[in-house]
């Protein structure tokens, strides 16, 4: 919410901004995007976050202009650019390839834009020289670009990118390659260039860490369609769906019916859920409880609701927490994470107490009541 | 020190197969052409004999026909190499850029239909087909397209097709695998930097083409300077070729000597073909780099390049 009120209110025709209007891009038989709305405002870092396959490549390819909607319309600061060649798109993107030009040396591939414009060799030897000061690059500029490291390169492409100084940078899935280290280092400059330039940045990725940490606002999407459009506090605390539920950090779901009394019917006994009856009473549903919601003790806790006795399966430790692999009276498998420092470590086999508050419940419809949810 | 070498012994042996292909099929066969160069024909019955050596084979060679015949040659593989060139960039580039993947390997397919018959048959049919009482020109004069029988048979028009038909397919391949494999996605960074199709092609495409380019002109050029079949098949009296004048002197002449002298001209020829407009092309390319070139603002990129001196 916070970094929601540094941003301008949005206004369509802002020079940074993006509307995606119903797009729909088919492949033959199969719908790659299917009727999607976004508005992205001038300055704003958008991520597209979602698993593989759900068309975040195809809808920032057709923003690029190497694709064409099939229906639908995309506007960039006001006006229509559905039929517009790449070329003269005022977006620049930085592949998920990196795709540097292997015939030219560093400076040459930053340059490689300027000169398109026809930009004086003065000029392009400023700008080349900034931007690539900008990513930490200066030294290499004499370098092939086959002579980098998976970093560097991918550095190099972002020089190559924001040296147009375009208002709108396109980024696919730019840091894959990268070691975790490296890869957070680059989020962390990433970040402070996109805040100190002011572009817009519609960033893909599926790595649900990296969306939440550094974007304005996620795009959260499944099956060529969006599932919910907020800040990163939004989607965690209040995930529209039970898919945006499920993506976002560690869920268990549990299949039940609406009690209507604030009460769930579940094959574990009653949950209760601040929510529940958001749902009309009888109507099949699934309540998602965080892995860090659930609090696991040896001794009954001293609640009536939301408690239920478990087998401790698999234990791992993860560095911060220590998830447990946990098995209901039902049959059903729960996982709960703990900090580490929360006593000590439950031994496998033995038998614990989870328990959760009311208000850690989310209450969706269930999608496949016949199965369970799952 | 002596790991290196017993490393390049070791590299040395195991490229022994190479080594022993190269000896048999290349340079046993050429310096015996080059030892036979420097003897003569004793007499009628004997094709050449060794126990004398001199040049004066090669002072043979620098006849009017044969310098005639070699420029006539020149031409027509420069010529040749240049159409199919021509031909083969743009149809190369459309293949490897423009048809959907699943068509490429049938258009390559057919790319190499001339391949699947003999090269002398191919080129009689070329014959039979451009023949003045032939059925193109009866087609070509039903149609009123010419008054009279098609002449071209016999002239160097119908070597010059002959060779662009035959030799195409070798231009075409080495082609097509370099631009495939510049990529889609290099095309995309630079449209998307603002480069239109045009200034995409001249820029990305064919720089990243130019091994494939040069391979292709030398597959074309070098075995159609020593061509003989297209020539005697389609060009009669006026489109001799030197492969003619040096198959000659093997087979009806018998005069190994001369026909070896005249082989080594046209490999040292062709070698010095081959250097000159390498050379060219380096020093166009180097033009380019310059023109291309950023000069950067600040000088610590003298550090760079230490660093890569260093390495
Ligand atoms: N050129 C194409 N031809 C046919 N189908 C395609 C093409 N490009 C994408 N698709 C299909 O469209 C769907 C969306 O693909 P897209 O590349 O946009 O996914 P993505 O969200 O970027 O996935 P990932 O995270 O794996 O990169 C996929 O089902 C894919 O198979
Ligand atoms: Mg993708």
């Amino acid at each position: 919410m916070t970094q929601q009120s540094t941003l301008a209110p949005p206004v369509a025709t802002e020079a940074g901004s993006v509307q995606v209007r119903n797009v729909v891009k088919r492949y033959g038989t199969a719908t790659a995007v299917a009727g999607v709305n976004l508005d992205v405002r001038s300055g704003e870092f958008l991520s597209l976050l979602g698993p593989s396959g759900c068309g975040k490549t195809t809808l920032l390819r057709m923003i690029a202009g190497f694709e064409e909607p099939d229906e639908g319309d995309i506007v960039l600061a006001g006006s229509s650019v559905v039929g517009v060649p790449p070329h003269k798109r005022p977006v620049n993107t930085v592949f998920q390839a990196y795709a540097l030009f292997p015939h030219m040396s560093v400076a040459e591939n930053v340059a490689y834009g300027l000169r398109q414009r026809r930009t004086s060799r003065a000029e392009i030897g400023a700008r080349v020289t900034e931007a690539l000061d900008l990513v930490q690059m200066g030294t290499f500029a004499t370098r092939n670009p086959k002579m980098l490291s998976g970093g560097q390169q991918q550095r190099v492409a972002l020089a190559r990118a924001i040296v147009n100084r375009p208002k709108v940078l396109l980024l696919d899935e730019p840091m894959s390659a990268l070691d975790r280290k490296l890869r957070e280092e680059m989020q962390l400059e990433l970040k402070l260039l996109q805040r100190r330039l002011g572009i817009t940045f519609v960033f893909v990725t599926h790595d649900q860490a990296e969306a939440l940490s550094m974007s304005d606002r996620i795009v959260v999407m499944l099956d060529g369609r969006v599932q919910q459009v907020g800040t990163a506090e939004d989607i965690y605390t209040n995930p529209a769906t039970s898919f945006v539920a499920g993506f976002i950090g560690k869920q268990n779901f549990i299949a039940g019916t609406v009690a209507g009394n604030g009460r769930l019917v579940t094959a574990d006994g009653e949950i209760a859920a601040a929510d529940a009856d958001a749902a009309p009473a009888g109507s099949a549903v699934l309540a998602a409880v965080r892995a860090e919601s659930i609090t696991v003790s040896t001794v009954r806790p001293d609640t009536d609701v939301n408690v239920v006795k478990a087998a401790v399966g698999a234990v791992s430790f993860l560095g911060e927490t220590i998830q447990y692999q946990l098995t209901t009276g039902s049959g059903h498998e729960l996982l709960a994470r703990v900090p580490p420092l929360h006593g000590e470590l439950l031994p496998a086999g033995s038998t614990v107490w989870c328990s959760w508050a009311p208000a850690h419940v989310q209450v969706f419809p269930n999608p496949h009541p016949s199965t369970g949810g799952q | 020190m002596s790991k290196l070498s017993r490393n390049s012994v070791g590299v040395a042996a195991l490229a022994f197969p190479t080594w022993a292909y190269l000896a048999f099929f290349f340079i046993i066969p050429v310096a015996l052409v080059l030892w036979y160069s420097f003897g003569f024909k004793p007499d009628l019955f004997t094709a050449h004999d060794n126990s004398v050596l001199s040049l004066d084979r090669y002072f043979e060679t620098a006849d009017p026909t044969f310098l005639s015949t070699f420029w006539n040659t020149l031409q027509i593989a420069g010529v040749g190499t240049l159409i199919c060139l021509l031909i083969g960039v743009p149809f190369a580039y459309w293949l490897a850029v423009k048809v959907p993947s699943r068509w490429r390997a049938l258009l390559l397919a057919l790319v190499l239909v001339p391949f699947w018959t003999n090269f002398l048959v191919r080129t009689l049919g070329w014959q039979i087909l451009l023949a003045p009482e032939g059925f193109l020109s009866d087609a070509l004069q039903t149609m009123h397209l010419t008054t009279g029988p098609l002449s071209i048979l016999y002239t160097r028009a119908a070597v010059q097709l002959g060779v662009v038909y035959n030799y195409l397919p070798l231009m075409v391949m080495p082609l097509f695998v370099a631009m495939d494999r510049a990529g889609a996605s290099l095309r995309e960074a630079s449209r998307d930097l603002g480069a239109n199709r045009w200034r995409t092609l001249w820029q990305v495409t064919l720089p990243l083409a130019a091994p494939g380019i040069a391979s292709g002109c030398l597959l074309v050029f070098i075995p159609l300077m020593g061509d003989y079949i297209t020539a005697s098949v389609l060009g009669g009296a006026q489109g001799n070729m030197v492969g003619q004048l040096v198959a000659n002197q093997f087979n009806s002449a018998q005069n190994w000597a001369l026909g070896s002298a005249m082989a080594v001209v046209l490999m040292i020829f062709i070698l010095l073909t081959v250097a000159i407009v390498g050379a060219v092309i380096l020093a166009v390319r180097a033009v380019l780099r310059h023109n291309r070139r950023v000069v950067m603002d600040r000088t610590d990129i003298e550090s760079a390049v230490i660093e890569e001196a260093a390495a």
